[in-house]
């Protein structure tokens, strides 16, 4: 997913428009596009303007009012907004600080050394999301592996609560994502050049002063492209919430399921979903403008 | 490519497209569309239909009334056999949604236990045959807490504190607090849930998992000791380790009953009569009940339990059990309630 593009062939004027077989080799993937994501995001933003119908799934109409409902401080919504990019922004920085020195390790070793190691950061997606994560489930519980050992080994007498909190949900995102992480930022380190590293020693940087002015900035690319795949995806995470937080405090992924199925209120729950996709296009907004133009997903 | 060899390809083509066309064309099985709650029809009742009647029956399965509602509501679906819960029947017959049953080809009807035939949801069985029963009550792990459990109002108290898990549905919780008032579950108005809001802003800060999928496993792993449940739950909890014990609150609880029913636009209308014939026999019945322990409605079936399957307390509720069925409630009730529980765990 890092891997450098080849260099565009530098072409101007109309040149560069893709002529009719370029157009049919897209076809496909636009006609993926087209069904899979253009038509049914419309479907969503049409319906966030309707009214919940009886034995329908909406009442055509135009109304503002879910949205009105979504921004309206006394409605709560915006506080599951708020605690939904909470805990996507704490994984996110989490998964930057650990995945970095893990990153850059991997992407300084010898070449042999290196596919190995590249290999176990891929070996868990072998296995299904969920099997992983009831697998941490039997780690973290009251009579689970972790607490069964600290006890053993007379560390606590009491076992502890982990499993069901904030603090659970946190290590199983940060354990689902933190690949996404890694894998960009190495494809950076791996590009970086050893000679500016060499000419900032000669020029008298320190290694940490290297580091901050050199090795980072050359790496940004890596690490704004695995901030994003960390942080969209884990904004509408529901999956681990539930299983690892009990469910305890509303996130925003589950508040919409229920709009559609429990609450019977499928035009509320499309507003809600057009509401995280224009988030998402803000984050993307936002980490695709701090990079050099061209090379977006790093 | 040769011309010559272009034409023995398109021959091979079309050889090949005859053979497996013709059999198929000529004896072609009729088949049965089932849509059904996922670990709800044993595979065995499905093969030994397939097998004495020579058909072939497709299975596909959902994980909540609504999801199938909708799959249905979209359309292009064509299915033979639903099994939806009381309050959905009750729509669908609204809505015109579901076939008219015959009931003359369904002569083991005389089998069920009439506590669960003809309730308010379908009074003449006209549209529904009833398929399991079950209950909403409480699971105690009875090595962990030794005062006497009788209703909610044992459950939710602050020396419970997290220790508590309950079924993630707002229309459940919302339930059990109006039977604690002893307010009527099925007419919620403005009244009574803001009663129903007080009581559960005190119990739900106390619950440390919500779950409906699979709430035995908080159990398992040793992290609640209480919890409100599927009486499905609770009786593999049972199997699994006799310390969970079952009751059914004594404020009242929520029986619900799962029916077979014929989806407008079945082509296969008497093969899905025959399929509910088929399941309602005493035998097939007791399979059914044996690997998915719920209530069954079966009053033959009943008879062949033994001793100690009927001391499981959550397959077996006493006759004086106050149980009452969902029935269906308008959208913005549905709506209130969503928003209710909502905003008490937004807190």
């Amino acid at each position: 997913m890092a891997a450098a593009l080849p260099a565009k062939p530098d072409l101007k004027g109309p040149q560069r428009r893709p002529g009719w077989r370029a157009w049919l080799m897209l076809a496909p993937m636009v006609l993926w596009l087209l069904a899979f994501v253009v038509v049914p995001t419309a479907i969503l933003a049409v319906y966030s303007f309707c009214e919940p119908g009886e034995g329908e799934m909406v009442k055509y109409s135009f109304t503002i009012e879910h949205y009105q409902r979504i921004f309206d401080p006394h409605e709560g919504y915006l506080k599951i907004f708020g605690r939904s990019l909470g805990y996507a922004g704490l994984t996110t920085i989490l998964c930057v600080l650990i995945g970095y020195p893990v990153a850059y390790y991997i992407g300084r070793a010898s070449e042999a050394r290196r596919n190995r190691l590249l290999v176990l950061i891929m070996v868990p997606f072998w296995t299904s999301f969920l099997i992983r994560t009831y697998a941490w489930m039997s780690i973290l519980a009251d009579e689970g592996m972790l607490n069964g050992l600290l006890m053993y080994a007379r560390i606590i007498s009491e076992p502890w609560s982990l499993l069901y909190t904030p603090f659970a949900v946190i290590i199983g995102l940060v354990y689902s994502y933190l690949p996404f992480m890694i894998l960009p930022i190495y494809g950076s380190v791996e590009k970086l050049d050893n000679s500016l590293l060499e000419a900032a020693f000669d020029l008298g940087a320190g290694p940490v002063r290297a580091f901050q002015r050199v090795v980072i900035p050359l790496t940004r690319p890596g690490i704004i492209a695995g901030a994003l795949l960390v942080f969209v995806p884990s904004i509408a995470m529901f999956a681990i919430t539930e299983l690892m937080g009990g469910g305890q405090v509303p996130m925003l992924g589950n508040v919409i399921q229920n709009q559609f199925l429990a609450a019977r209120n499928p035009p509320f729950g499309s507003a809600l979903g057009i509401t995280l996709l224009l988030l998402f296009v803000a984050a993307l907004w936002i980490g695709g403008r701090r990079q050099p133009a061209g090379n977006v997903m790093g | 490519m040769n011309p010559r060899r272009f034409l023995a390809t398109i021959i091979a083509v079309a050889i090949g497209f005859a053979l497996q066309v013709a059999p198929a064309s000529a004896q072609k099985k009729p088949s049965l569309n089932i849509y059904c709650w996922s670990e709800y029809i044993p595979q065995s009742v499905i093969d030994g239909f397939a097998k004495q009647n020579k058909v072939k029956v497709n299975v596909e399965n959902y994980a909540s009334n609504e999801e199938m509602l909708a799959k249905l509501q979209a359309g292009g679906a064509k299915y033979d056999l639903i099994q939806p819960s009381e309050y959905v029947i009750e729509e669908m017959v609204k809505n015109g949604g579901l076939e008219e049953l015959n009931l003359a080809n369904i002569p083991n009807l005389k089998n069920l236990d009439p506590k669960y035939t003809k309730q308010a949801h379908d009074p003449e069985n006209k549209f529904s045959v009833p398929w399991m029963a079950g209950t909403v009550g409480i699971v105690v792990n009875t090595q962990k807490v030794k005062d006497p459990i009788t209703g909610y109002g044992d459950v939710f108290v602050d020396k419970y504190k997290k220790r508590i898990v309950v079924l993630n549905d707002a229309r459940e919780t919302v339930s059990w607090a109006l039977n604690s008032l002893g307010l009527p579950i099925n007419d919620i108005n403005a009244e009574s849930l803001g009663k129903a809001k007080d009581v559960l802003a005190k119990w739900l800060p106390l619950v440390k998992v919500y779950d409906s999928d699979s709430p035995k496993t908080a159990f398992l792993n040793g992290s609640v000791d209480l919890g409100v449940v599927w009486s499905g739950e609770a009786s593999i909890l049972y199997k699994k380790n006799k310390k969970f014990a079952y009751v059914l609150p004594k404020e009242g609880a929520h029986l619900f009953i799962d029916n077979l029913a014929i989806p407008k636009g079945s082509k296969n209308k008497e093969l899905a009569e025959k399929f509910i014939d088929y399941v309602l026999d005493a035998k097939v019945a007791y399979a059914v009940w044996k690997e998915f322990p719920y209530i069954t409605v079966n009053a033959e079936a009943r008879k062949l339990m033994n001793k100690d399957e009927l001391a499981i307390a959550s397959s077996n509720p006493p006759e004086d059990a106050k149980l009452e069925i969902f029935r269906m409630i308008p959208n913005d009730a549905a709506q209130q309630i969503d928003k209710l529980v909502t905003d008490l765990k937004n807190k």
